[in-house]
């Protein structure tokens, strides 16, 4: 029967078109990493806000930004952002650490770099706040913002 | 079957390529600045600062503020009754030695250089009972690198690659009723 022969090696090389495509775009979002923002406010009827983005969907998030909204941040930050792509770069080599520890009976404050992700928390009397992104992603919005202003 | 299985198993090692190849980890030792401040009391908090000197010394260039550009820090009004650099010459010229002494009821102060080493040693306070102890020990090299820019200005960039040279160091260390500060480098990335 070569024609169903034909048909499932059709099917398997389609197969393994797609699986290969998903394991390597799998592989390409794990490897990009995730923005994760957790905000759990402490009073009675606080909100609890958990959020988990891949890092791969911000350059095409910021695509959806108004162009006005996207130059007016471009243009307060813009005498920064020759240092902020500088970091953004630079932390991307330095070794895993905490840079900044603030610890006092009413809070705590930790920034930190671990795998690739710089990490902020803040646990205070009102709310402990959690987020984390890759380093990588400072850089795609550093480009993203350059991009909507005049040059630097 | 068979080759299905191999090209998936092809994908899948691609897949990891690509993350071995991004997740490399970063290579060498690197020297750590840290600085750590304590204040005493009920209210009393910690705040530790631990920056790689690599990272100080990208960063700053790119930093354009105030009295702050290219990594260099303008010290016109410090510098407008001192030749620093006239000063740092006849210091340098000179062996190991005390070269200021203040000796009052109410402070000691000590400037010497030793070893390599600029030493100000601040005591306020009664001599049994100080309130307030600065020690300050900078590397000469260091003192000769953040001094080698302009008439008016401080290389923070070449001070903070001159300091990588150097071994765990030191540097300021203050102490008064209320609050310790300690800054020091060494090549651990958390302050103890």
């Amino acid at each position: 029967m070569p024609a169903t022969g034909g048909a499932t090696s059709v099917l398997g090389s389609v197969s393994v078109l797609v699986l290969g495509t998903v394991v390597l775009g799998g592989a390409l979002v794990y490897d990009a990493g995730a923005i994760r923002v957790r905000v759990q406010e402490k009073n009675p009827s606080g909100e609890h806000i958990n959020l988990l983005v891949p890092a791969v969907a911000v350059p095409v998030a910021l695509k959806f930004v108004p162009d006005e909204k996207l130059q007016e941040a471009s243009a307060e930050i813009r005498p920064w952002l020759p240092a902020i792509k500088t970091a953004a770069e630079e932390l991307a080599h330095c070794p895993d650490g905490p840079f900044v520890e603030v610890t006092s009976p009413h809070e705590k404050v930790r920034i930190a770099k671990r795998g690739g992700s710089l990490i902020i928390d803040v646990d205070d009397a009102d709310a402990t706040v959690h987020v984390s992104f890759p380093v990588r992603v400072v850089s795609s919005v550093v480009q993203e913002l350059e991009m909507a202003g005049p040059p630097v | 079957m068979q080759r299905v299985l191999s090209a998936l198993l092809m994908a899948i090692g691609m897949a990891a390529m690509v993350l071995a190849q991004t997740q490399a980890p970063a290579q060498g030792p690197d020297r750590w600045l840290h600085v750590r401040v304590q204040s005493s009391g009920p209210e009393g908090e910690t705040v530790r600062v631990n920056v790689p000197l690599s990272l100080a010394e990208k960063i700053l260039p790119a930093i354009h503020c105030k009295e702050l550009k290219g990594g260099k820090v303008s010290i016109k009004d410090a510098s407008k009754d001192v030749d620093l650099r006239a000063l740092l010459e006849a210091v340098r010229n000179v062996g190991d030695n005390e070269f200021v002494t203040v000796e009052s009821p109410h402070e000691r102060v000590r400037v010497a250089k030793s070893g390599g080493y600029l030493f100000v040693k601040v005591r306020e306070g009664q001599a049994a009972n100080a309130t307030e102890n600065v020690d300050i020990k900078i590397p000469f090299s260091v003192v000769e690198a953040a001094l080698s820019g302009g008439q008016d200005e401080l290389d923070l960039v070449a001070a903070i690659r001159a300091l990588s040279e150097h071994g765990d160091t030191e540097l300021v260390t203050v102490m008064d009723k209320s609050e310790t500060v300690r800054v020091w480098v060494d090549s651990k990335n958390v302050s103890e």
